[in-house]
């Protein structure tokens, strides 16, 4: 695994043999996430590649706070998720498919709870959320049941909700998976913007292009373990392929061989 | 908010109970008017075993109807060819072909049996016994009437012991004893009514909208998160429940003038509002009880649909211990006290009718304090289980001790 060496200060999520273990009355343990080891750098987007059950998810849900580490540490924003899980919440704006929003209230009424809830009050408060109005589009339909908005118009009053308190750190878990070709295209757009404003972005995906479109640098995750983390290049340089499917490709064998290995030597 | 401006827990929750028991209530006595009104209009036919020289005196006397009940049915008396003393057997037999059977034993001149017989199992026969036992009872005055004539004396002395029972409570008093027995029933059934939709819309049905992770990411305690919840659910069934009562209250009124008419006297039922408001600290610890229960249970089911199949058998655990109060004889004392629901409902009853001690009354308040602390933990505890809370399968009460335990 390659790390570049960078300031600590610059250090937006930092995690060390973070693992996750579910019990299971049926199948016993069940380790999810074995071992991740990751940084993710302000200004930066980070992207956890991996197959379906590789342990993205329950990954980004330890970061989010949405479930506590069976063992390891991780720190957003220098803030200990066990620790204080409270203040990480307030330095994260998290998005995933289960993250959906409360039908009955109205795009607007969303965005003053979530803003209020993180500390926003006052003009302060308003004026943030005319902003994220204006930054997503959202006049047109922010005062409507947001269980009556289209798809593309829920993805967007979802990412206005995670962002109106305008955190540090953005957590997105599969961001653009069921969304058409025009609301995949304006969450590509909002990424980068966040990247471009010095935000951390940290986001999974098991689609390359978009990963080697967006991702200043790439982890890949395999059977809850981190096999790899660097730029496209030196993810290259590791595995000696050109194209991210076939490092990803060399990777995931890499890691079965080692597996058998170690079974065979058991 | 969310939670209250989804139609269907507005329509269950308030709507639905406001106008369920007026029209519940309406349809009763309607029922019971025309069920009345049947059985008065119907004719009834009556066997009489009679001596000869009595028969017809008593033919006319049995089927003479009432001035007053004019539009009633007819009682039509048919002689039976049996003798006065014929046994038993004989009229039960007889009785197969009429709706009751009346057997004279002799003249009168002295006090002589007279055997009805009836079905009681057939309704028109229990018409039919109650025209005939009326009817002797008119036909009894005049004879007395006209043996005193006849004696020259006052009829009043051929009765010398003129028994009149009459109660000393006061209608009120009565009504509260009507009410003590209805009302506790009802409020607990109100407050888990009230709570039982809140609590699935809030918890299964967050699930089920996909909001519970959404919820999880609010920089706030989740513990508050929870209490908050329990909270709603418990404001909505103390809303619901007064809500009911008023309604009972309003509608009070017009369904006991009905029962006054239908029972021929003056019922006077008022809701008790002094002891309601005696009531009311038990009432809301209650409410806190049950809304922590419904919660926590409701938590294990991942959507709407099996929230509610998840707490139909659960409600019941309150229902009927409820039910179980009214048995008569039970009464709040330092057993009771311990019995969940049962204490609450007999503590209602006394509070009612202002026949409840404060020794019980204390025991009954401490333990149902810690039956709502106990609910509450129990709710925090299960919501605050990952499991529960992002399982996008509903969980068995049979799981809930191995759910309470992990984390």
């Amino acid at each position: 695994m390659t790390q570049t060496q960078v300031a600590s200060s610059e250090i937006a999520i930092h995690a060390t043999g973070l693992k996750k273990t579910f019990k299971d009355p049926e199948r016993g343990a069940i380790e999810a996430v074995k071992s991740i080891d990751m940084d993710c750098r302000r200004g930066e987007i980070f992207g956890l590649l991996g197959p379906n059950g590789a342990g993205k998810t329950t990954t980004l849900r330890m970061l989010s706070t949405i479930l506590a580490p069976t063992a390891g540490t991780a720190r957003i924003d220098g803030v200990d998720v066990t620790e204080d899980p409270l203040e990480v919440r307030r330095r994260i704006g998290f998005l995933s498919g289960s993250t959906g929003l409360y039908p009955r209230l109205t795009g607007r009424e969303t965005l003053r709870y979530f803003g209020e809830l993180h500390g926003l009050e006052g003009a302060l408060l308003e004026a943030a959320i005319d902003k994220t109005i204006a930054d997503f589009d959202l006049s047109d339909f922010v005062d409507g049941h947001c269980g009556s908005l289209s798809t593309g118009q829920k993805q967007r009053v979802s990412i206005a909700r995670a962002v109106v308190h305008d955190p540090p750190v953005l957590i997105l878990d599969e961001p653009t998976t069921g969304l058409d070709i025009m609301a995949s295209s304006d969450m590509i757009e909002f990424i980068e913007s966040r990247r471009a404003a010095g935000r951390c972005v940290l986001f999974s995906t098991h689609i390359l292009s978009e990963a080697e479109r967006l991702c200043d640098r790439i982890g890949v995750v395999y059977s809850g373990r981190m096999l790899a983390s660097g730029s496209l290049d030196e993810l290259r340089a590791m595995t000696d392929a050109e194209w991210l499917e076939d490092v990803f490709r060399a990777l995931v064998r890499r890691a079965d061989a080692d597996r058998d290995r170690a079974g065979a030597s058991a | 908010m969310e939670g209250f401006r989804d139609r269907q827990t507005l329509i269950y929750t308030f709507v639905l109970p406001v106008c369920m028991y007026p029209a519940l209530g309406w349809i009763m006595i309607q029922g019971l008017l025309i069920v009345q009104g049947q059985n008065s209009a119907r004719d009834v036919t009556v066997g009489l075993v009679a001596p000869a020289e009595l028969a017809p005196e008593a033919t006319q006397a049995i089927s003479a109807r009432p001035e007053d009940e004019a539009s009633g049915g007819r009682v039509e008396v048919l002689p039976l060819d049996l003798p006065p003393d014929a046994d038993a057997a004989a009229l039960r037999s007889a009785l197969e072909e009429y709706d009751a059977v009346v057997a004279l034993p002799g003249l009168p001149g002295g006090p002589k049996k007279v055997r009805v017989l009836f079905d009681s199992t057939r309704s028109r026969s229990g018409t039919a016994r109650d025209r005939i036992e009326a009817s002797l009872e008119r036909w009894a005055e005049v004879l007395r009437g006209r043996a005193a004539e006849e004696r020259a004396i006052d009829p009043r002395a051929l009765d010398p012991i003129d028994v009149s029972s009459e109660s000393v409570a006061e209608e009120s008093d009565q009504a509260n004893v009507v009410l003590s027995l209805l009302l506790p029933m009802l409020l607990v059934f109100m407050s888990v009514l009230g709570a039982f939709f809140p609590a699935v819309d809030l918890t299964a049905g967050e699930k089920e909208r996909r909001c519970a992770e959404t919820t999880m990411l609010l920089p706030v305690p989740m513990t508050a998160v929870h209490l908050g919840k329990i909270l709603a659910v418990c404001a909505s069934a103390m809303i619901a429940t007064t809500l009911n009562l008023a309604a009972l209250a309003l509608s009070a009124g017009h369904l006991i003038d009905q029962l006054s008419a239908a029972a021929d006297r003056s019922i006077a039922l008022e809701l008790p509002v002094g002891a309601l408001v005696k009531i009311l600290p038990l009432a809301v610890l209650f409410a806190f009880f049950v809304s922590a229960a419904l919660t926590g249970f409701a938590s294990l089911a991942a959507s709407f649909k099996e929230g509610q199949a998840l707490l139909g058998p659960v409600q019941m655990l309150f229902i009927l211990p409820a039910m179980t109060a009214q048995l008569p004889g039970l009464a709040l004392d330092s057993t009771t006290a311990f019995i969940p629901v049962v204490n609450v409902a007999l503590a209602f009853r006394g509070l009612l009718v202002g026949d409840v001690n404060a020794l019980p009354l204390a025991l009954c308040a401490g333990a149902l304090l810690l039956l709502a602390l106990a609910a509450i933990w129990l709710s925090v505890r299960l919501r605050s289980n990952e499991k529960v809370a992002l399982s996008g399968e509903t969980l068995s009460l049979g799981s809930l001790v191995g759910l309470l335990r992990s984390k």
